[in-house]
């Protein structure tokens, strides 16, 4: 149907190319009337034959064949020499086919089908393939046959693999020749039954795919090969739980006011809820499903196991996540006592919680901590707005050293040995491809190699720290995405946000950078001595975000003045109440959808984006177009509808951002969407807000 | 344009892919120089979609076509979707009666059992059952959607339904990608979906999915653009996208784009426009399924990035393999890939500098845009379009009604792109050329224009 070759009509050839129209026409109607009529005799099928050898790709006519083959079959008495011949024939019939056309997919079918009866000789087919081969490496009907008849003969895997060699050694750019290379071996990893021996062929397998790297730094073929080998090496690995809040060995107290200016959110263990429900969150590796009360147990006085629902905080509707919520109701607790109560949670005892592949939680975990409730002090006022003023932010470090105790580091580790998984053999294999990429480096300007490097010292640093909390290649990476920016401006912001992303996890590699970013709040009166603490990650160039894992303690959290275009991943930050988005480059209420799981969010800003600049798709019309397709609805409140008279139809987006939120402070300012129409709508959708781009709105 | 002056010599020591590769480059690299030295009418010109010549040529198709199409004898009803799709997004009309003869025909190659053949007589076969599904719906009207019979071709494609959860094309035919996304377009648009055409389809596309990223046709084959498409729509038409590695596949299909700008199919082949459609539509959707920007769940950035996607860093090579030797050979190249777009009458052109560049990159990176559509644009009208009419692959190549066909589709994805909603038009600049070359808006997963699927959708609702 497509890439065929054409030649140019010349004009001298019309009247023998009508002709042969008529004749082709004529052939199809004769070929009909036979197929129609069922008769298989000696001039119909070569009436089909001939209509095959013009047009392999007529399909009906090779089905025709077929039944034509187990009608002659079923006559020819059953003589092994007849039955031989028969099928002979139809190989000759695909082989003149594919001299036509050997991208025909019925033609290549067809001989499947034939060869699989097993009446035929493979002899020939090799010889076959090759020329096919030969004249189109790329063409991946001949290599799916190549696969089927290499297995059909029983051919050793190293022949061809050896045949991939050949190959490769007269173009190394032919990928699909590295690609079967991988085929093949994966059967022979699979058959390895001693690991030393797998990583004998792998490691052999990297000095192969060297070559061709050296050969010419820039061809994709070789790295992409080199991407599978690096597969094989790490394999996909059990999921891994790596923070929780509560931390484990925490002692928490839960005072029970609403109003942000009421409770301190001083200390890292101190912090405030609506005294109704209280959250666990756990953040594995990897997605995973099957968190749920038979998997995860919790023992304590006040909460029954089977009463927590743990729910996936999962943006795309999907059963797996790699953050899970769970809410203990705290109804049953008695306000007036502070004594403390203690609560146990196991996972990973039992079978149950897995990644997409199946893969079991690798290590069972235990998390332990303790709730006290602490009564209601003062009533204060509740017209008192948070101002993300520079000067209102003390680095208070010797209260923040008390404060954020080291448990937000280490507790996982701590309370649950981790065995390393990762061998010696594989770090030494990342360290062996780490310097040969780095000399490569030394003699070519290779983008694919920069990356290739910086993604293998992130790993790298990964495999020796399996809660990432060290980033000894941090500084090179991050100079290597640098240089990816200028090298190849096409892919800018995609470098732009995978160094993001390492620039984030740099900065909270530890517990000491991440203090130097922590600062207490000083804007609104507060019964602590230093009020709440902030977590200020402003003005950093950052465009994407991707580790919240050591920020699940977060209340209040300033990334104003970034480049953010994307905050998926803060749906993890169950705690948080205050969140400046200033200044960055969010583009539509969509890409704010993450705080639609933000339960505890009262106080937002989102003043100077691009909200509304572009019209952008925010549709997700290819979504609902499926009668199959259950409308991604908020996991909370299915039972929220907008006010009758607000305006829902024209900012659908920020209803369904807004609607289950419970905002008392916005800023909105600057955007290109907040004109007055749409203040009013936010008005009526958002009832319990007080203040409004600065304005008390003096709601009662 | 005059004719070019014979190529150099291509780089020695290279293979047989990298020359070839080399010469696409070299010819389409004169295209965009030539270009970029036109005056400003010229180019504005050059970058016209010709509308009355396409529309010619398609009509003159859709009467009656040359002998040497015999080859397409058995698949006549693409023909049909080729020149009547193509049509509706140029917004012509077709004349009653043409439209009358191929519901007509279209009918007779519809089997008394269900589906549709590749002619009058031929088996039914569910490539050419979704080419004239496709095709009546584009000519619309309940003549065309009632010749369908629903029930029958519900019947079809319950018998190609496979154990596996896959499909094959025909009875006693291949099982692959191909086969599930026209089974499960075709419900989707008949409104005959049901778990049991669904059910486990999913799985089977999943064993397609590759460690490159992209969609095989069938387990154990590599990533090819056509089937990536494929692949995709149909998960999302079953609403089970998100069990696709995402990341994997938006690295891979990304860095698919080329220097030539346009879009090739599989890892080191040659650049064709009918992947402007095939990728680019898989931009599109993914663009769709993801409004937060390149990443699906963040799970590539925790503690092992090394096994998730190391991918995109695949075909970066070839982009700066391209640019040197562009660079090289024509300096003006990489100012003419990424010209400016001042507005609909200025498509002038900023000759290569740096901050021209990264001015319009900037502006694609606030467009969250997954591809750059504008240079996609600027292949489909400088390379594939011919101005006497029909679109190709390639330079060098010959036109065709397939290449027409899915140039026009990636046009229109293109340049709707990046709109509010699927049928508002989109912004000036997002058009590149003037802004009269707006084709119709198409519903991404079925490439129907969107009217006709709406009409379609109420028709069939019942």
């Amino acid at each position: 149907m497509h890439g065929r070759p054409r030649t140019a009509p010349k004009p001298e050839d019309a009247a023998a190319s009508a002709a042969k129209a008529q004749k082709l026409r004529g052939l199809q109607s004769q070929f009909l009337s036979y197929h129609h009529s069922r008769i298989y005799t000696e001039e119909a099928l070569d009436a089909s034959a001939k209509l095959l050898e013009i047009n392999p790709e007529y399909y009906t006519a090779w089905n025709y064949r077929k039944l034509a083959v187990e009608h002659r079959v079923g006559e020819s008495g059953s003589s092994p020499e007849s039955v031989k011949s028969i099928f002979d024939e139809e190989l000759k019939v695909v082989e003149n086919a594919l001299r036509q056309n050997f991208k025909s997919y019925g033609a290549w079918y067809h001989r499947t089908w034939v060869l699989s009866k097993g009446h035929s000789s493979l002899d020939h087919e090799l010889r076959l393939l090759d020329r096919f081969q030969k004249a189109d490496p790329r063409n991946f009907h001949a290599w799916n046959y190549r696969r089927f008849v290499a297995a059909l003969l029983g051919r050793s895997v190293e022949d061809e693999l050896q045949y991939t060699e050949d190959l490769i050694g007269n173009n190394f750019s032919n990928y699909s020749a590295w690609h079967n290379r991988s085929m093949l071996l994966s059967e022979i990893l699979k058959k390895k039954e001693q690991e030393s021996s797998s990583q004998d062929v792998i490691s052999k397998e990297y000095e192969f795919v060297l070559n061709a790297l050296y050969t010419d730094p820039d061809d994709q073929s070789g790295w992409f090969y080199h991407l599978w080998l690096l597969d094989q090496t790490f394999k996909v690995k059990a999921p891994l739980l790596v923070s929780s809040w509560p931390v484990p060995g925490s002692d928490l107290v839960v005072s029970g006011n609403v109003s942000f200016a009421d409770h301190p959110l001083s200390s890292f263990s101190e912090f405030t809820v609506a005294l109704e429900r209280f959250p666990v969150v756990l953040y594995f590796n990897q997605n995973v499903e099957g968190v749920n009360s038979s998997t995860v147990t919790i023992q304590s006085t006040f909460v029954q196991n089977e009463d927590v629902t743990w729910k996936p905080l999962s943006l795309q509707n999907s059963p797996a996540s790699k953050v899970w919520v769970g809410y203990l109701d705290l109804s049953g607790v008695d306000h007036h006592s502070s004594a403390p109560y203690t609560v146990e949670i196991k996972l990973g005892h039992h079978q149950g919680i897995m990644s997409s592949n199946g893969l079991q939680l690798s290590i069972p975990f235990d998390l332990s901590f303790t709730v006290s409730v602490k009564p209601l002090e003062t009533q204060s006022s509740k017209d008192e707005k948070v101002a993300w003023e520079e000067d209102k932010f003390c680095a208070c470090e010797t209260h923040l050293q008390v404060a954020i105790p080291c448990l937000c580091y280490d507790g996982i580790t701590v309370d649950n040995k981790y065995e390393p998984t990762t061998s010696d053999w594989q770090i030494g294999t990342i360290a062996e491809e780490i310097s040969q990429i780095r000399n490569l480096l030394a003699i070519s300007d290779s983008k694919i190699g920069k990356i290739t490097l910086a993604r293998l010292l992130m790993a790298h640093d990964a495999m020796s720290s399996p809660y990432a909390t060290q980033t000894v290649h941090a500084e090179e990476v991050l100079g290597l995405y640098s240089e990816l920016m200028k090298l190849d401006p096409s892919h800018y912001q995609y470098y732009k946000d995978e160094r993001s992303l390492v620039l984030l996890q740099q900065l909270l590699s530890s517990r000491e950078t991440l203090l130097r970013y922590c600062f207490c709040y000083r804007g609104i009166t507060s019964p602590s001595a230093y009020g709440p603490i902030c977590l200020r990650l402003n003005n950093q160039s950052i465009s994407r975000m991707g580790s919240f894992d050591k920020l699940l303690w977060v209340q209040m959290l300033d990334l104003s003045d970034n480049e953010l275009h994307s905050i998926e991943g803060i749906e993890a930050l169950q705690l948080l109440r205050c969140l400046n988005l200033g200044r960055n480059k969010l583009r539509s209420f969509t890409s704010l959808d993450p705080l639609r799981y933000l339960r505890s969010l009262k106080v937002l800003n989102i003043s100077h984006n691009e909200i509304g600049l572009h019209s952008i798709d925010t549709t997700r019309y290819s979504c609902s177009a499926s009668p199959l397709s259950h409308n991604g609805e908020i996991i909370w409140s299915d039972d929220v509808f907008p006010p009758e008279d607000a305006d829902v139809t024209n900012y659908w987006d920020a209803f369904m951002v807004f609607k289950s939120l419970e905002l008392t402070q916005l800023d909105i300012v600057g955007n290109a969407v907040a004109n007055e129409k749409f203040k009013s709508f936010l008005l009526k959708i958002l009832p319990k807000l007080q203040f409004l781009d600065g304005q008390n709105l003096h709601r009662i | 344009m005059e004719p070019p002056p014979p190529p150099p010599p291509p780089p020695s020591g290279t293979t047989v892919t990298q020359r070839d590769q080399w010469r696409v480059e070299q010819e389409v690299g004169r295209i965009y120089s030539f270009f970029a030295q036109l005056p400003p009418a010229a180019q504005s010109f050059a970058l016209e979609v010709q509308r009355d010549n396409h529309i010619e040529y398609l009509t003159r198709g859709l009467r009656g076509l040359a002998p040497s199409f015999g080859s397409l004898d058995a698949s006549r009803p693409w023909i049909c979707y080729w020149i009547i799709h193509s049509l509706a997004l140029l917004g012509e009309p077709i004349d009653a009666e043409l439209e009358d003869s191929v519901i007509d025909f279209l009918s007779r190659c519809q089997d008394p059992s269900g589906g549709y053949g590749g002619g009058p007589g031929q088996l039914p076969h569910l490539a050419t059952t979704y080419a004239a599904v496709n095709s009546l719906i584009t000519l619309g009207g309940s003549r065309s959607l009632s010749s369908i019979n629903r029930d029958k071709v519900h019947n079809f494609l319950r018998q190609m339904k496979q154990p596996s959860g896959g499909f094959r094309m025909h009875d006693g035919g291949e099982i692959d990608v191909r086969a599930c996304y026209t089974a499960i377009s075709v419900a989707s648009t008949l409104n005959i979906l049901d778990d049991e055409l669904a059910e486990k389809v999913g799985d089977f596309i999943l064993s397609c999915q590759t460690y490159e990223g992209g969609i095989a046709g069938e387990p154990g084959s590599e990533a090819h653009g056509g089937y990536t498409f494929c692949g995709l729509a149909t998960m999302i038409l079953i609403n089970e996208a998100d069990r696709l590695d995402l990341s994997r596949l938006i690295d891979w299909v990304v860095f698919r784009q080329g220097v030539e700008c346009g879009f090739q199919g599989r890892v080191n082949k040659l650049v064709d426009g009918c992947y402007s459609f095939w990728q680019g539509g898989a931009c599109a959707l993914l663009q769709k399924l993801h409004p937060f920007g390149l990443s699906e769940g963040g799970e590539d950035e925790s503690t092992d990035s090394i096994d998730s996607s190391l991918y995109a860093a695949s075909n970066v090579s070839e982009q700066e393999e391209q640019e040197n030797n562009l660079e090289s050979a024509s300096p003006q190249v990489d100012g003419t890939c990424q010209f400016k777009q001042g507005g609909p009458q200025s498509a002038s052109c900023s000759i290569n500098t740096g901050n021209a560049s990264y001015n319009f990159l900037e502006r694609r990176a606030e467009g969250g845009s997954l591809f750059n559509s504008s240079a996609l644009q600027q292949y489909i009208l400088l390379c594939s379009q011919l101005p006497e009419g029909g679109f190709r692959d390639k330079p060098g190549k010959f036109r065709d009604l397939y290449h027409t066909c899915y140039c026009l589709s990636g046009l229109t994805v293109c340049q709707y792109g990046r709109s509010k909603h699927a049928d508002s038009p989109p912004l000036p600049w997002d058009v590149v050329g003037p802004y009269s070359n707006l084709l119709e808006p198409i519903h991404p997963l079925h490439n129907v224009v969107l009217s006709k699927y709406q009409e379609a959708n109420e028709f069939f609702a019942g």
